[in-house]
């Protein structure tokens, strides 16, 4: 592994961390005559962890939060992240944080470091996922009261998504201590959750009222189970009035999912639109202005998210921990240059002998991206490589409905129009693209105004690739980095500069949206690949309608 | 016309060279043939299983080799194209005269040389986890049926132990493997209780890589409020960016936990790991199994590679116990000879690097313990759970009525792969 | 000689014709001989091996043919003809799954063991009359036939050319790729048609049956390389190879381009049809992986390595690639890669008629010439 430990840092990790400070601040006036022999209830409550059956670890952990000592949350949350061991040599338990091959202990009763070790003088003490979730709601509980908002915030999320029977008269007591507005609100939808099934019928008519405005499926999966009937008629719910309002609330949870539903599609769509425009922009470049095909296009993209690993790697070597959230921005103009540079010698070693010969640039093209494939292969391996997500790109982002987009899709749409408004700028107000314009509509007359139109096709080549290398550093987030990357998007970015239309800079954006609303609308109901077909076909079909792509470029000189 | 006739004739003289087979070759070494794709999709799987091999051959050769003659590995690469898995296949058999052959891992890839080996009588070791409903004389498969897989996974998660799930998503990529496993699966489901509304499959195309609708459907259907679980057979490469998707969309394993087939130490060092803590894999081996032999094993292996960052993984250790097996079959056969080496092989044992004993069956399977295993940041499994002992593999699923009442047994009276009574009775 | 006959002899030169005896010799009798009569452990022996293997090359070399005569003739450069040749090699496959009746894995006698697993209860209708070697003859001409005439007339009528064209006959056969790997498509998902017994009651596994083969490709290659010469030695041809250079000027003359083009294009698909229908017994097993982009990608430059606008070469680049992917994939399986890359690269640049256009230079003393002119400049 690399010397510096990978440190993305979950927001609970630092959210419970500094609960144990503020929990130790409320509990340190007790004294040091009850400290000891709390220290001695916590060190045989921890102990009860150092089990091999999950069955005792599970009575272990409750115990816990029945004892309620905050400083057992260090080590509850320690076990649940896997930082839990306990020492061969006196059975204690105490927690390891690792440095290449060394394990620095801290003793969870008094929060010191207890020694050095390595490997082989500890044993993890191992949660499965079952204990995780116990472990939540245990968290949760001991936090509720705690006075920082964010913390009594996840507490309350906590409780909610893993209650036991302590949990209602808990939440009861948090919501009627509460200050925050929202925070009560929310313990008040989870009271509810929890009221469905009380005895009363007017707390539970009381908690349907309540629910009735979610927007959340799994309230609504709550409430249908309220109008389920077992096989001898009996309905869950007793009372045919609440039962009627029930229904009713179903009803209209129903209409509103159906509108987030469509909501999620058009989302869904623009960010599988927003993946193909970036690939398949530096593709209408080229073909726009010099009229080949570039079937290496998708190593070029392959090179892009290869270069973000590499910048990965030498972040991860030689740049301090916090940095490292920063390979991502580095990677940008690193992975354009390189593509460039790759598109340059494309060009001037290949493409450039082949003029007015298409087809043969084609084949010659072809035989390039075989040719990187395998030096990729040959230099990295076969294998995928690893590119992490860092911590500002990962999580999504819930807009209700049960309706979330991840962020990484959110910054790639972003990344995607900020790009193209930057290459419709430079094309449009930049000397080059003038140039690059001249050459696309007329290349003889171009010429003869004086335009050094190889030059033109050299860095416009090289611009197409370095773009296509700038999406590989976007790609590298959602896709996975290996020398079949290119592959991958070949196919898709031909589609996209076809229907749009060559040398369309619209034209790409509305193919690249359009393929990409279409592909997601229809994937609910023909699946994902019976959708990828008809979208081929719908093209095919088109481009008999339209030959040149939806925008074409009209003129004598275009025909070629 | 006759430079014309010159020119053709050199071409003969060159082709013809080529094309005749050549003296019969003295036999000083004993030839191991390996059957792996080194370039193309499942490059990344397969050259670690090539590595292997050769590092097994060594070991070997270190040893004294085999029958007092040295062992030579012959490598050639099918390159992930079926029909040339056929070609290379009959090359290795017909050509290089292998003594035994040690290769593939899609199933495709195996039924494309089925005949070959059944024609040419030849012997290939098989390692990877399979859907079983195949036993052939020719072949020997080392690795998991379903019945030691899928079938235990599914059992641990319905137990108390694993979340006592009740809700199931079956993922696959839309091929034998994942649809004869959710087949199977299905109807063990069913045996169970399971109701069909709580049973939701999907197939994607291989290579997938757009999964926001999927895993949107997938928490949709998990929020019912019974505890759900995903069942992946998703293969290859769609790994990565489905992973990547549970992550993002907040899946934790706590909630709604994955158990993946095909995903193990060697796909999961190309995935960024972090997200996925607390998934699960099942598998008859893991590198973290904390034995002495695993031990031992591992050391040489990186002192072979020269790398220690290399991982080792369950069908790497099928070849293992294949190749242990089938070395001992030669010495107690005598021969390298086919038939005598395949009638040794029934019984034959060999030490699990997890602890315990395989043993080689006459269906052609093994019999082998089934760990299930949490994925851990560093991209290892801990074992949360394992079987008592060693489970049988079974060819003929139980769970499928169409194979439920087939048998394999290529020992006396049966002496068939697919039979409902034995070809022999009195 | 009658009329045809004297037609059929002019096709050829004589030393076309000297040179296709030859092959024929050897094709058709020495290797078969020395295949099934010579024992197998003398030298002279050609192992079945070689037998499948050179069976597979002729059925490439068809393959190639079909390509060179819509690409080197009428200059349309197909990057889908892997679509033409799967479908006419699933056919086929049909049909010899249908032979196998009950002698599946799970003996049904009418279903395959594919559609058994996926629990359908009966044959799909586009499964119907491939229990007849007929009919799956017929539908070995006519399925890729009619794809041809349907895709290749909505795109000619619409004056697709170039490389639009290539890519999207990419588009198509990439769509292919995708509805075949589907298990409910029907036609075995990703493993394909596979466990094939026998074809028109010769067992597979035979060594006769493989010679069959073999000598049925060789006859096949021989009859698709004459009318192949029938076709571009006629008028159409001459029509093609100006259609090739000057598309417009032709249609403005009056010509049908459409028409003349629609018509090498399906025929070519046929061809290519009965290349994959001969294939598919020989390697025993057709899956999607055939509609695999890259493949198609491949028969255009075996067709450049030999020459195209040559018949001949395109035979020739079919044997010579392929060949050294064999010889490649088996010796130094990494750089195989980076060989096919650079012969891409090479030929487009430096032989862009092929090694046949390599020979003739040689011949005609044009390359002397040029490398003389080269090292005097160099000198100067």
């Amino acid at each position: 592994m690399s010397v510096t430990t990978r440190d993305n840092v979950p927001r609970l990790r630092v959210v419970l961390f500094s609960l144990i400070l503020s929990l130790l601040a409320l509990t340190a006036p007790l004294g040091p005559v009850h400290a000891q022999a709390d220290d001695a209830a916590l060190r045989a409550a921890l102990s009860g962890l150092n089990v091999r059956s999950f069955k005792d670890k599970t009575a272990a952990v409750e115990a816990l939060g029945v004892l309620g000592d905050p400083r057992a949350v260090t080590a509850l949350e320690a076990m649940s992240e896997g930082r839990l061991y306990g020492r061969k040599s006196d059975e204690t338990v105490v927690i390891g944080d690792r440095d290449g091959r060394v394990y620095t202990l801290t003793d969870p009763t008094t929060n010191s470091v207890v020694g050095e070790v390595s490997s082989r003088e500890i044993k993890k003490i191992i949660a499965n996922n079952k204990l995780r979730g116990i472990i939540r709601g245990v968290l949760g509980q001991l936090a509720l009261s705690s006075p920082d908002p964010d913390l009594r915030r996840a507490a309350v999320e906590n409780v909610i998504s893993s209650p036991t029977e302590a949990s209602l008269a808990l939440l009861k007591r948090a919501r009627d201590r509460e200050t925050e507005d929202n925070i009560r609100a929310r313990l008040e939808t989870g009271i509810a959750t929890l009221e469905l099934g009380d005895e009363d019928p007017g707390l539970r008519r009381a908690a349907v009222e309540r629910l009735a405005d979610s927007n959340d499926p799994e309230i609504k999966s709550l409430l249908e189970r309220r109008l389920l009937e077992d096989n001898d008629g009996t309905f869950v719910e007793s009372d045919p009035e609440i039962r009627a309002a029930v229904q009713k609330a179903v009803d209209d949870i129903n209409d509103r999912l159906a509108l987030f539903g469509l909501a999620e599609d058009l989302i869904f769509g623009i960010s599988l639109g927003s993946v193909l425009l970036l690939a398949a922009i530096g593709l209408a470049i080229t073909f726009g202005v010099m009229g080949v095909i570039n079937m290496a296009h998708g190593e070029m993209i392959m090179l892009g998210a290869y270069t973000t690993f590499v910048m990965q790697e030498i972040f991860r070597a030689i740049m301090p921990a916090e940095a490292f959230g920063f390979y991502l921005l580095a990677s940008i103009p690193a992975a354009f240059f390189v593509a460039a540079a790759f598109g340059v010698l494309i060009e001037r070693g290949c493409i450039r002998f082949l003029y007015g010969r298409p087809l043969e640039t084609l084949l010659a093209t072809w035989g390039v991206s075989l040719i990187l494939q395998q030096l990729v292969r040959s230099i990295f391996g076969a294998n995928n490589q690893e590119v992490a997500n860092p911590d500002w790109i990962a999580g999504a982002i819930s807009i209700g409905g049960g309706v979330s987009v991840t962020v990484n899709r959110v910054y790639i749409v972003v990344f995607c129009l900020i790009v193209v408004a930057a290459l419709a700028a430079f094309i449009r107000y930049s000397r080059f693209g003038l140039q690059m314009r001249a050459v696309t509509q007329n290349r003889g007359m171009a010429s003869a105004m004086g335009i050094r139109t190889g030059q033109v096709d050299a860095l416009t080549f090289a611009l197409g690739s370095g773009i296509a290398g700038v999406a590989g550093v976007a790609l590298s987030q959602v896709s996975n980095v290996s020398p079949n990357l290119g592959q991958a998007f070949i196919v898709d970015s031909f589609m996209v500069v076809v229907f749009g239309g060559v040398g369309s800079l619209w034209g790409t954006i509305v193919g690249a949206f359009g393929l990409g609303i279409v592909n997601k609308f229809l994937e609910p109901y023909a699946g994902a690949i019976l959708g990828k077909v008809v979208v081929l076909v719908i093209i095919i079909l088109f481009i008999q309608k339209r030959p040149r792509g939806l925008f074409a470029l009209k003129g004598r000189a275009a025909e070629g | 016309m006759k430079s014309a006739i010159k020119t053709f004739a050199a071409v003969g003289a060159i082709a013809g060279s080529l094309v005749f087979s050549g003296v019969a070759q003295a036999a000083d070494t004993v030839k191991v043939g390996i059957l792996h794709s080194l370039s193309g999709t499942m490059a990344i799987s397969e050259t670690a299983l090539k590595d292997v091999m050769l590092f097994l051959i060594d070991e070997q050769n270190k040893k004294g080799g085999l029958l007092g003659k040295q062992i030579e590995p012959v490598v050639v690469d099918p390159a992930s194209d079926w029909p040339l898995f056929a070609e290379k296949a009959r090359e290795l058999i017909e050509q290089e005269k292998v003594d035994v052959v040690f290769g593939n891992w899609t199933s495709v890839s195996r039924k494309s040389v089925l005949p070959v080996f059944e024609e040419l009588n030849g012997m290939l070791f098989y390692p990877v986890q399979y859907e079983g409903e195949e036993s052939s004389r020719n072949i020997f498969y080392t690795g998991a049926a379903p019945n030691q897989q899928a079938i235990p996974a599914v059992e641990y998660l319905m137990s108390e132990e694993g979340g006592s799930v009740e809700r199931w998503v079956l993922a696959g990529t839309d091929y034998v493997y994942p649809r004869t496993t959710n087949k199977i699966l299905e109807s063990f489901l069913k045996s169970k209780g399971v109701a069909d509304e709580d049973i939701m499959i999907n197939y994607t195309p291989f290579g997938h890589s757009d999964w926001q609708t999927i895993v949107s459907d997938i928490k949709n259907f998990a929020a019912a409020g019974k505890k759900t679980a995903v069942v992946s057979t998703v293969n290859g490469d769609a790994n990565v960016p489905f992973y990547k998707e549970l992550g993002n969309q907040g899946i934790k394993a706590e909630d709604i936990p994955v158990v993946a087939f095909s995903v193990g130490e060697e796909e999961l060092a190309g995935i960024d790991t972090e997200p996925l803590v607390g998934h699960l894999g099942a598998w008859n081996y893991f590198m973290s199994v904390d034995t002495p032999e695993n031990e031992d094993m591992i050391a040489k292996w990186h002192a072979f590679i020269g790398d220690d960052t290399r991982v080792f993984n369950d069908p790497m250790e099928a070849h293992y116990i294949g190749f242990t097996m089938w070395v001992q079959a030669v010495e107690q056969a005598g021969t390298t000879n086919i038939d005598a080496v395949r009638q040794a092989m029934y019984g034959q044992t060999a030490p699990n690097l997890t602890g315990g004993i395989a043993v080689m069956n006459t269906n052609h399977h093994l019999s082998k313990p089934v760990l299930i295993g949490e994925i851990q940041e560093d991209g290892q499994f801990a074992t949360v759970w394992e079987t008592d002992g060693v489970v049988v593999g079974d060819a003929w699923s139980d769970f499928l009525p169409e194979s439920a009442k087939l048998t394999a047994d290529w020992t006396y009276p049966w002496i068939c792969g697919n039979c409902e009574k034995p070809k022999y009775t009195n | 000689m009658g009329p045809i006959s004297r037609r059929l002899f002019a096709l050829e030169s004589r030393t076309g014709w000297a040179a296709i005896a030859i092959l024929l010799v050897i094709g058709l009798f020495v290797v078969p001989a020395f295949n099934l009569l010579v024992p197998e452990g003398s030298f002279f022996h050609i192992s079945t091996f070689w037998v499948a293997t050179l069976g597979k090359y002729l059925c490439f070399a068809i393959l190639a043919l079909a390509l060179d005569l819509i690409w080197g003739y009428a200059g349309i450069l197909s990057l889908g003809h892997g679509a033409f040749f799967g479908l006419g090699g699933y056919a086929m496959g049909m049909y010899m799954m249908r032979q196998i009746g009950d002698r599946g894995v799970y003996g049904n006698p009418d279903l395959p063991d594919f559609m058994v697993f996926l629990n359908w209860d009966s044959l799909p209708w586009y499964w119907w009359g491939f229990d007849q070697f007929w009919f799956a003859a017929l539908m070995v001409l006519l399925v890729p036939g009619l794809l041809a005439f349907v895709f290749g007339w909505l795109a000619f009528r619409s004056r697709i050319t170039g490389v639009y064209f290539s890519i999207i006959s990419q588009a198509m056969v990439f769509a292919f790729m995708l509805a075949f790997f589907r298990n409910e498509t029907g036609f075995g998902g990703n493993n394909g048609l596979t466990d094939f017994k026998d074809i028109l009651g010769f067992d597979l596994s035979r060594d006769t049956t493989k010679v069959g083969l073999y000598i049925a490709s060789a006859v096949a290659l021989l009859l698709v390389y004459l009318i192949c010469r029938a076709v571009v030695s006629s008028k159409l041809g001459r029509l093609l190879i100006a259609v090739r250079d000057a598309e417009s000027r032709v249609r403005f003359l009056g010509y049908s381009v459409t028409n003349a083009k629609l018509f090498v294009f399906t025929l070519s698909a046929m061809l290519a049809g009965i290349a994959g229908a001969l294939y598919v017994p020989q390697v025993g097993i057709i899956n999607p992986g055939e509609f695999a982009p890259a493949k198609s990608i491949e028969m255009a430059i075996w067709v450049a390595v030999g020459g195209r606008g040559t018949l001949f070469g395109a035979i020739l680049g079919a044997f010579s690639v392929n060949g050294a992917r064999t010889y490649l994939t088996g010796v130094a399986p990494e750089i195989w890669l980076f060989f096919l890359g650079a012969l891409f690269i090479l030929v487009t640049l430096v032989m862009p008629q092929g090694i046949v256009g390599v020979y003739r230079s040689i011949r005609s003393g044009e390359l002397k010439d040029a490398i003389r002119r080269r090292l005097r400049r160099a000198d100067a």
